[in-house]
């Protein structure tokens, strides 16, 4: 139910409609909701800010030199291109993949909505990734975003026979942020097929020898550079962060009473 | 009469620590619940929130103080058919009840059940049903199903925590290392930790302490991460990290005792070893120094032994330590033949030389041997054959 508003809510307003060319600190003023006299169920509140097409301000986090400074733009060589891939592709140098940062903008403009959008409404947010190089970064932001992580070997059925594998019914991730779509070169992570099984959305860094067809938010770009991983990281948490606080905001919930209930 | 007799019930290793008393935990849930439901007005009051939430209480929630709730008074029943038990044990045994104890109550149950059974969690017993039952996790996720730590979905969070928790450990060695060189300072190699008379915790300990079952490849990944935590310059200043997974290793000779030489009539120093035994050998055996070599065996010489070899082996060990013909032997054998005998002495004169030489002696002679007792016994006959080993002879034709 959730998702399925989720998902529509950002079809009709994606950001790639509103604004083709995204400027920093465009708009800094957040859309505001007019104080009533007595407070509103927040579920009323989730599904108005959904209309809104960027409640979180989140286009303001990065500039496309930002991500080219981390790196986002650096492909594969051509012969591993995923043919599902070439839309995203603004050219070859040296035999090297480029990716057209513009529109790697957009699309993760609509992933850090998204995820601002689950933190708003108390969603569990899970990071993946299977490259041992990053896999410590990707841990230590979930654990200051306050979100989940998983970066070791996928043992199969923790979605799809979840009661059994953790003894209990369990709550399921309600969005999972793949940081790299693969468990190695050539095979897809098996949480990505997974999820789309759960109905669970996901947000993939999709390389050029991935496959984004699973993906429900596919962000073009490099998936192996430290130095992308963590822009990544830095802007997924700080969406996740922006979303919790809108929350804590509007419930009136302080800090005190927050980590007395945790 | 419901006394809960358990054969071999099965302690399960992890949980332990959790759930001393799950009817607490519980509680604090269910009061934290009504907090939270509470919470709503609360707030009002002071802050005029803009927004209030419908508080939900999650599915695996619900479950779990479905769980929790059942689980409470199962322990009930059983609890108060244990103290009706007992009470009806100590009734048959004669005594009062009231000061009847878990020691009187095994007493008991072995005297009124007695068992042949080998295995000791085989024979009936009675014990409170918190040892007997299997103790259960706490939930490990709040009311609205948020599990509590951050790598719960990977199953084995704490292991996997810790595994980053070294990593941190060593990122900010690193960091330490970079800054220091920077300045032009090294780390001191005088308080490099010294990692030899330690190892780490084994799988066992480390899987006791996690409370979680992890397999031979992550305890390799484990013992590996912290060999390199070790091995960097600068890992003396997270001695404190190490240590809480190091344990001392004992070192094999300081571990046996040596005894101390008493003195005879004539003032002269002796060490009698009893109990030295070699096949079905046994005997026991004084050396006594000074002396001039000589050696007495059940009243005779050396000859007693009538082979070379059972002679060699008594000699043995003097010549090894260089104290043939300072010392005086006496021995007293029985049982076995001449081989077994011969070694039951040579053992004995070995352990008792260690109180006449010095530490570096006795260390080559562990190393030789001599100190290891031979625990090799003769090896039965079996049917269809000619001995032990060794076949009938047979030709196909």
């Amino acid at each position: 139910m959730l998702q399925n508003s989720l998902k529509s809510g950002t079809r009709i307003f994606t950001y790639r409609n509103v604004c083709a060319i995204p400027k920093r600190l465009q708009q800094t003023q957040v859309a505001t909701n007019t104080p009533a006299t007595e407070p509103e169920n927040i579920a009323v509140i989730e599904e108005r800010i959904l209309k809104h097409p960027d409640y979180f301000q989140v286009h303001n986090l990065f500039t496309v030199r930002d991500l080219f400074n981390a790196r986002v733009h650096y492909g594969h060589k051509e012969g591993s291109l995923d043919d599902r891939m070439r839309p995203y592709i603004y050219g070859s140098r040296l035999g090297h993949l480029i990716f057209d940062l513009d529109i790697t903008a957009a699309h993760l403009r609509d992933a850090l909505n998204i995820a601002a959008h689950i933190a708003f409404r108390d969603g569990i947010i899970l990071f993946f990734n299977r490259n041992a190089l990053n896999a410590h970064l990707v841990e230590k932001k979930a654990i200051e975003a306050g979100e989940f992580s998983h970066t070791r070997f996928w043992r199969g059925g923790i979605f799809t026979n979840a009661n059994v594998q953790f003894g209990a019914v369990t709550r399921l991730p309600d969005l999972c942020i793949f940081l790299n779509t693969q468990n190695n070169i050539l095979t897809q992570h098996v949480a990505v097929r997974d999820s789309a099984k759960m109905a669970i959305p996901t947000i993939g860094i999709v390389d050029t020898n991935c496959n984004p067809n699973l993906i429900t938010y596919p962000v073009p770009g490099n998936d192996d550079s430290p130095a992308a991983i963590e822009l990544y990281c830095n802007l997924f948490k700080a969406a996740i962060l922006r979303g919790k606080e809108k929350r804590k905001e509007l419930l009136g919930e302080t800090e005190n009473t927050n980590s007395s209930k945790s | 009469m419901a006394v809960a007799l358990r054969f071999g019930s099965n302690f399960l290793k992890n949980n332990i620590n959790y759930v001393q008393n799950i009817c607490r935990i519980t509680d604090s849930y269910t009061a934290q619940i009504q907090a939270s439901r509470n919470f709503g007005t609360e707030v009002t009051v002071k802050a005029a929130p803009l927004a209030v939430k419908k508080q939900k209480v999650s599915q695996a929630m619900k479950a779990y103080l479905e769980r929790a709730r059942e689980n409470d008074e199962f322990m009930k029943t059983q609890k108060l058919e244990y103290q009706i038990g007992k009470r009806h044990l100590a009734n048959m045994m004669g005594e009062d009840p009231e000061t009847f104890t878990q020691e009187d109550i095994d007493n008991a149950i072995e005297y009124l059940f007695p068992s042949g059974l080998f295995d000791k969690r085989a024979r009936p017993l009675m014990k409170s049903p918190e040892e007997v039952f299997p103790a259960r996790k706490a939930a490990e996720f709040d009311e609205t199903g948020r599990p509590f730590h951050s790598m719960f979905y990977t199953g084995r969070p704490n292991f996997f925590k810790l595994l980053y928790d070294i990593v941190e450990e060593m990122n900010n060695l690193n960091d330490l290392e970079e800054r220091m060189l920077r300045r032009g300072t090294r780390a001191d190699p005088n308080q490099k930790v010294d990692f030899t008379g330690f190892q780490w915790l084994t799988k066992d300990q480390l899987e006791a302490i996690l409370v979680e079952q992890i397999n031979d490849l992550e305890y390799t990944n484990f013992t590996n991460a912290m060999d390199r935590l070790v091995s960097l310059p600068f890992s003396y200043k997270s001695r404190d990290f190490i240590n809480k997974f190091a344990k001392p290793l004992l070192d094999q000779t300081k571990q046996l005792e040596i005894p101390k030489p008493q003195f005879d009539a004539e003032g002269r120093q002796f060490v009698t070893t009893y109990e030295c035994l070699r096949k079905t050998a046994r005997g026991d055996v004084t050396v006594r120094l000074p002396g001039t070599g000589k050696i007495t065996i059940n009243g005779q010489d050396i000859t007693y032994f009538e082979e070379l070899q059972s002679r060699e082996q008594v000699l043995f060990p003097l010549i090894f330590a260089e104290m043939l013909g300072k010392v005086d032997i006496e021995a007293n054998v029985e049982g076995g033949g001449p081989s077994g005998q011969a070694g039951a002495i040579r053992w004995g004169i070995a352990m008792s030389l260690r109180s006449f030489v010095d530490q570096e002696m006795v260390e080559s002679m562990r190393l030789a041997g001599l100190l290891q007792r031979d625990y090799r016994r003769r090896e039965r006959k079996k049917y269809g054959q000619e001995g032990a080993r060794r076949k009938y002879t047979w030709k196909k034709r």
